[in-house]
This record gives C-alpha cells, structure tokens and sequence, in this order.
C-alpha cells in the first residue's frame, strides 16, 4: 500500500548517496554553527554545558532547514512536483515518501556530527547518554514532519529558503523547546520524573503534525 | 458508440481576477488525434491540467473514460508530455524508469524499460546519469518515460518546444505509432504544420472559449491557417 | 441594504468608543496599587485583553474559513481568511505594543522572554508568515490551497505553542476574570465587558470593510480582463 511512499524514499536516498550533497553540507554547516559559537560568546565551561544543549539543537534545526529546502529544490527542478500531481497515489503517500527521506537524511546527519558535538563540549559519555536516542528521534520527527509539508508549500515561491524559515520556525517552536529540555536533563545527569511525560508529549504531537499534514498534503499538490 | 475518452461540458475555470476558461465543451472518441490551437496564454495549458485532474474546473464536469479525471485508475491511464521533463538528472536512465514503473505498478517493469528505451535509441546511455546528457536526449527519454505505462491518453503540452530535430522527428514517429496502437492523443500547440500531419481533429480556443471545432482531413493547410489566424486575432506573436 | 449597514454599524462604533474612553478614564475606580503610575497604566487592561481576544477569534475565522475553502473551493472563503488574518495580526499587534507600555511602569522594562509575551509574539510571527507567504505566490487556486494548509496548520499550532511556553514561570498577570479571589471588582467588570464588546463590533466592521474591499478588487481585475478579452 506504500508503494509509491518507497519508491520516493528510495530514490531520494539513492541520489542523496551518490551525491552526498545534503548530508555533507548538513554536517559542515553544523560545524560552523559550533565554531562561530564559540567565537561570538565567551563562557565558561560550566556555563557551556548549560547551554549546550540549545546549541546542540540549533545545530540540528538550522542545518535541518537546508536539508528540507533540497529535498524539494529537488523535486521543483524539472517539473517533478507536477509529476507528482499526475501520479496515480494519494497526496498522503507522496508526503509519507518525502518525510521518511528527509527525516532518515537527517537522523544520519545528526548521527556524524554528535561525536563532534561530544567532543566539542567535553561531555561524559555513559549509559545514561543513550537516552538522548528518543529524544532526538522525537524531535527529528516533530521537525521534519511540520517540515515536509511547509516545505513543499515553500517551494512554490521564489523566496523559498527564507518563507520556510519564517514558516517552520514558529510552528515548530514547541517541539524545539521540549527537546532542548529533554537533551538538557539528559546531558546535565539530572533526568527528573517529568522526563517520560514530556517525552510522551513531543511524541503526541508528532502524531498530530504528521497525521495532519498527511491528511492536508493532497491539496498542496493540486492546482 | 462507446463512452468517450473525454468529455468536457460546459467547463469554464476562473479564479479571484483570473479567468482562464470560459464555457468549454469538447468530446474526444477513443483513438482520436486531437489537436488545440491557440495562442500563448489562451488557456490550453488550463484545459489540459482540468483534463489530467490535477486542477478542478469551476464550473461544469470532465469526465475521463466515464469517470473522474482525479481518480487513480483515470490518473494511471494518462501521460503528459510537456516542456517540463519530470526526470532527476542524479539518477541513470533506467534509474528514474525504474521509479516511475513502480509509482504505476507495472507487472513487467524490466521489459518495459527496454523496450521505451530502445524506442527512443537511448539503450546505449542507460547507466549513464540523466544530468551528462544532451538536451535533446534528455528530451527523448522524457518521451519514454511518459510511454512507458503504456497510457490510453496521451496529453502533449507544446511538445515540440525547444526539441531538437531529432528528437521532433522521433516524437512525430513514435505519436503515430501509438496512434495505430489505438491510443487517444491530445495536443496543444501553435505549429499549424505539425498539427496538421498528426491529427484528426482540430479545436482553436481563443480568448478562453472553443471557437472552431473541425475535421482536419476536411481543411487544407491555407484554409486552416487563415481560420487560425482570424481566431486569434492576427499574426503577429503567433 | 449594505451600506446602511455599514453606516448605522460606523455610528454605534463610534458612540461605544466615546463610551469607552469615558468609562475607562474617568468612571472606572482605579484599582489599589502601590504607586500612581501604575495605577494609571492599569487602564491599558481594557485595550490590551480585548484585542488578545479578538486576536484569538479572528485566527479561529482563518481557521473555519480554511476548511471552508479547501471544502467548497469558494473564493468567498479564501478573502474571509485573507481579511481575517490581516485584521488578527493587527489585533495582536495592538496586543505586542499596550503590554510593554503597560509593563515599562510597572515592571521597569519593555519586554521580558515571559510565557504570555514569548507566545504572542510566537503567534504574531506565525500569521505574518501567513501574509508573508500570499504575497510571495501569484493570485491563482494554488495560493489558495496553499495558504488555507497553512491556514489550518497555524490554527491547530496556537494551543500547542501557548501550552509549551507554559513550561516557564511566568510573571505576567494571571488571567483575572477566571480567577477566585474576585479580584475584578462589578464596576472593572462591566467596563471590560463594555470594551471587549465594542472591539468584538470593531472587528466586525473591519472584517465587513475589508471583506467588501477585496471583492471589489476581484471585481475590478475582473472588469479589466474582460475588456481585453472583447
């Protein structure tokens, strides 16, 4: 019944692997983000550890927005969004293929550049870590699912880098804040009660964002 | 008579200030060659998007072999060549054939490809990415991509835009043998000559309406050309 | 018939703010405060949370109206959500400028990243994206759809941003109406009453106005276009 859904994410995975321009240009911006941190606020390190986890997320986000305007950069070039109109599937599957590549692009992104960030900023590695695993799943998916569709609404006007922007950034502020409370206790060694719950919560909106835009995503490909 | 490949009744499309179509009726039987003239602008390109479902009339009804153009069984029999080539020049060929097989279910998917391929003489270049070819190749293999489901109506957007002769030549021969294979072709365009060759039928919208519907066999080149011409109101951007 | 409407709407308008101003600066007891200053820029909370309000119920407007479009494809809709969620942005704008008025006496300063000041702003931001992104794309069905999705999107987003930010302290008045120790005296009470009505008919005016206006412009291209069709 996915069908259509694998076959975009295959291809969007095959020209991303040969090409490896997402990816690399995720990581590398990333980088910058980090080393122009460091030189625009000077801080100790016991505030640097404080602070981390924003950076660690406005690392993700910002380089998550490339990422989303190339994916369907992409499917602008040659017409291919109309192509996508004339195809025999639903819209919902359409949105399915494109959000499982950018989202599983970006899970690998930020797979390479957190060792970076763990060696940037000194951090302890121990078991307790890997609970940042669901936590930035969480919020990968709660970005991309809201990006996939604003995206795609985007790239129909000429200024398609900054109207995403202005798009996703305040809708998606909810999950972006829940994940940088999540990664704080994580990386702080202070996992609270209140972790599950609010981890259940970015989790239930994820649900809601993507259900949503799948419901939604039919209408942005008719004319 | 059987249902028609398409009937368009009393279609007009106007949105806010745009009006893009205004009360158009068109029938087309299955195996039939139809071509539309008509200026830039006049509103081919909307009649053709209504046509292959993806843009909702706002007025009247289209139905597609009986049923609604927005429907997947409507949508799988249907390909639309147009100045856009709906191909990823990251992929091969065969690569991007591969995709569009699967997004229309083809049984015999690997067959298909081969014979599209060899069709529009591309076998040679198969694994080669589509973004190192010729402009006029990649033309060719957007032709093959869109025959490749073997579709029952062929919607051909001012196909002949910027081809090159080869490719314009390998077009009219490939149009004419889906024709004899039964297959309904529409075409817009403002190449009088071409349409002329290649079909049956000829419809000239101007100014958002249908203003002649003739028969092509019937109307020699000049008498087309003046008609033409008369419609749209001179020749100067023609 | 339509314009009678408008008039008679114009005059009780323009009566109930005369009623306004005079009921908030001179009839209303100013509440018990510490200081004078504060006392006067008290007066503001008969702006300031009406126009929230309004804020609020002209978003749902873009909402309804959305869905409304994306089910019948009707022009009416779209200029419904198009008036409505420009005359939402300048009630929250009229939100993001009385608060730090309000707050420079009465806190020392203009703006502080609070949980009620962080998601106004958020959700001023989201709907001028909205207008942000029609003026971007070309008149057509297409913007259309695009921006009821994003129409709707932004709606089913507010709770949800209101709801995150919650998770900072908040220093910001609590929502007075709703709380028990009736700190909203009868006579603030019928003064705020009286003022959210008359904002509530303000944007009614507005809408009316505004909607009238956009389909006058249709009109008009619509009048053009045919002459150069004939």
């Amino acid at each position: 019944m996915m069908r259509a859904a694998l076959a975009i994410l295959k291809k969007d995975l095959r020209m991303e692997f040969r090409s490896k321009e997402s990816i690399l240009a995720m990581w590398i911006f990333s980088l910058l983000i980090f080393v122009i941190f460091n030189f625009t606020f000077e801080v100790s390190r016991l505030v640097m550890l404080e602070i981390a986890p924003g950076l660690l997320w406005v690392a993700f986000v910002f380089s998550g927005m490339f990422g989303l305007n190339q994916s369907f950069a992409l499917e602008k070039e040659n017409g291919n969004l109309r192509a996508m109109a004339l195809m025999p599937v639903d819209g919902g599957q359409i949105y399915v293929g494109k959000f499982l590549s950018v989202t599983l692009i970006m899970l690998m992104f930020e797979a390479l550049i957190f060792p970076i960030f763990i060696i940037f900023y000194d951090l302890q590695l121990s078991l307790e870590m890997l609970k940042l695993i669901p936590v930035i799943l969480a919020g990968t998916i709660g970005f991309t699912s809201l990006g996939t569709i604003l995206s795609a609404v985007a790239v129909h006007t000429r200024n398609q880098q900054i109207l995403l922007s202005m798009l996703l950034w305040p809708l998606v502020s909810p999950i972006i804040i829940w994940s940088v409370t999540l990664t704080g206790m994580v990386v702080s060694g202070e996992v609270t009660p209140a972790f599950y719950p609010l981890l259940l919560r970015v989790g239930a909106f994820d649900v809601i964002f993507f259900t949503l835009s799948y419901m939604l995503f039919d209408f942005i490909l008719e004319d | 008579m059987s249902v028609p490949a398409l009937q368009v009744d009393n279609v007009s499309k106007d949105f806010g200030r745009i009006i893009a179509l205004r009360s158009v009726n068109l029938s087309v039987n299955p195996g039939e060659f139809v071509s539309i003239l008509g200026r830039n602008g006049a509103g081919k390109t909307t009649l053709l998007n209504i046509i292959s479902g993806v843009s909702r009339p706002s007025e009247g009804s289209v139905l597609l072999f009986g049923t609604d153009p927005s429907d997947h069984d409507n949508k799988a029999k249907l390909a639309v060549i147009s100045h856009e080539m709906f191909l990823y020049g990251n992929l091969t060929a065969v690569e991007n054939l591969e995709y569009y097989a699967k997004i229309y279910e083809l049984a015999d998917a690997t067959q298909r490809i081969q014979e599209v391929l060899n069709d529009v003489e591309l076998t040679h270049r198969r694994f080669d990415l589509v973004s190192t070819y010729s402009r006029g190749m990649t033309q060719r293999l957007t032709i093959a991509r869109a025959l490749l489901h073997q579709p029952a109506l062929l919607l051909l957007d001012e196909p002949f835009t910027g081809l090159d002769q080869h490719a314009i030549g390998m077009l009219i021969s490939l149009l004419k043998s889906q024709k004899e294979l039964g297959r309904t072709i529409i075409l817009t365009t403002h190449d009088l000559h071409t349409a002329q060759e290649l079909s049956d039928r000829y419809v000239v919208i101007a100014k958002h309406r249908i203003v002649k519907d003739g028969v092509m066999a019937e109307t020699s080149p000049d008498v087309l050309r003046s008609e033409f011409f008369s419609a749209i109101g001179g020749e100067d951007d023609s | 018939m339509r314009s009678t409407i408008d008039k008679s709407l114009l005059i009780i308008l323009l009566i109930a703010f005369l009623g306004c101003m005079f009921l908030i600066f001179s009839w209303v007891p100013p509440i018990k405060a510490s200081n004078a200053a504060e006392q006067i820029a008290q007066r503001i909370f008969y702006f300031h949370v009406p126009s929230a309000w309004l804020g609020f119920l002209a978003f749902f407007v873009v909402f309804c109206s959305s869905v409304a479009y994306l089910s019948t494809r009707n022009r009416k809709w779209e200029l419904i959500s198009v008036a409505s969620a420009e005359i939402g942005v300048l009630f929250i704008s009229l939100v993001l400028i009385t608060g730090p008025i309000w707050a420079k006496p009465v806190w020392g300063i203009w703006w502080t990243w609070d949980t009620r000041l962080t998601s106004s702003l958020v959700l001023w931001l989201i709907y001028v994206a909205y207008l942000m992104l029609r003026r971007y794309l070309p008149d057509g069905s297409k913007r259309a759809n695009l921006s009821a999705v994003v129409g709707i999107i932004g709606f089913i987003d507010v709770p949800i941003v209101y709801y995150s930010i919650r998770w900072w302290e908040t220093q910001h008045p609590k929502a007075v109406m709703a709380s028990g120790d009736g700190s909203l005296a009868a006579p603030m009470f019928f003064v705020f009453m009286f003022s959210l009505a008359t904002f509530t008919l303000l944007y009614v005016y507005l809408m009316r106005k505004r909607y009238q206006l956009l389909v006058l412009e249709d009109l008009v291209n619509k009048q053009f276009k045919e002459m150069e069709i004939l």
